[in-house]
């Protein structure tokens, strides 16, 4: 459920059991540049399954926020400051992680 | 000479206020080196026939320094006599003609600093986070570098 405000406790957060009982925790999803127009927000805290692939991650935040989806083969992540490529990359998230939306970069 | 100065360091900003290629020269000058390398990213008036009115650039910023410094790391693997760098990149609203970003390495002798800058430019924009917003008259364009992996080649 998005918006849910975050808690101090114990590092891992017992959530209800969802397929194979896997548990959640909260992350901090940071939102740049077009992500963060699509989005309407630069971040927020979503709660998410612990373990979890990159295009799960994805489509997690996209149920959130739909205008998101036009963007999905123009982004990566950067889950605690890596970046990983959507796709089948298995994360194992810990409550306050950052996983930022990265659109295609223009530094420089 | 004062021992300090012969110690590596590297120099790394993101701010919102207008570089200055003296201040970030200076930073990377030393009685080691005989050579200076600097490049100065500016800003360009025109894209594709329409008229820009000016950059706007965001940063994810902790990651960016970070990234920022894993470019310093390797610099120095690939030419060890490197002795200071200084990478500046600028933030939020950038007039025309003003520069966006600033990088500067001293070495003892000049082969090594301009390649290292090149280096230290092409590797920025295949690999920091920072975003480049172009602002025209009726509309604005992110952009989006070539040297970035992931990006839709197709517009």
């Amino acid at each position: 459920s998005p918006g849910r405000r975050r808690r101090r406790g114990p590092a891992a957060e017992g959530g209800s059991p969802r397929d194979g009982g896997s548990m959640s925790c909260e992350v901090s999803v940071l939102y740049f540049a077009r992500s963060a127009e699509l989005a309407g927000l630069r971040c927020e805290t979503l709660s998410v399954p612990q373990q979890i692939t990159s295009l799960q991650l994805w489509e997690e935040i996209v149920k959130v926020h739909p205008r998101l989806a036009v963007i999905r083969d123009q982004v990566v992540f950067a889950v605690r400051q890596e970046y990983v490529l959507l796709g089948d990359q298995l994360l194992v998230l810990q409550p306050g992680d950052e996983v930022a939306i990265i659109p295609p970069i223009s530094g420089g | 000479m004062e021992e300090s100065e012969g110690v590596p360091k590297d120099f790394i900003k993101l701010k919102s206020e207008k570089l200055s290629v003296d201040e970030v020269s200076e930073l990377v000058v030393s009685p080691y080196c005989g050579a200076v390398s600097l490049f100065i990213g500016t800003t360009r008036n025109n894209f594709e026939g329409k008229k820009v009115i000016h950059l706007e650039y965001e940063a994810y910023t902790s990651m960016a320094e970070t990234e920022i410094k894993k470019i310093c790391r390797d610099v120095r693997q690939k030419w060890p006599s490197v002795k200071h760098i200084a990478m500046y990149h600028r933030l939020g609203v950038v007039p025309i003609t003003e520069a966006s970003v600033i990088i500067a390495v001293s070495s003892p002798h000049r082969a090594e600093s301009l390649e290292a800058v090149t280096y230290c430019i092409n590797t920025l924009k295949a690999s920091v986070p920072i975003w480049k917003k172009e602002i025209y008259k009726d509309e604005y364009s992110w952009k989006e570098n070539k040297e970035c992996f992931w990006a839709n080649s197709e517009k």
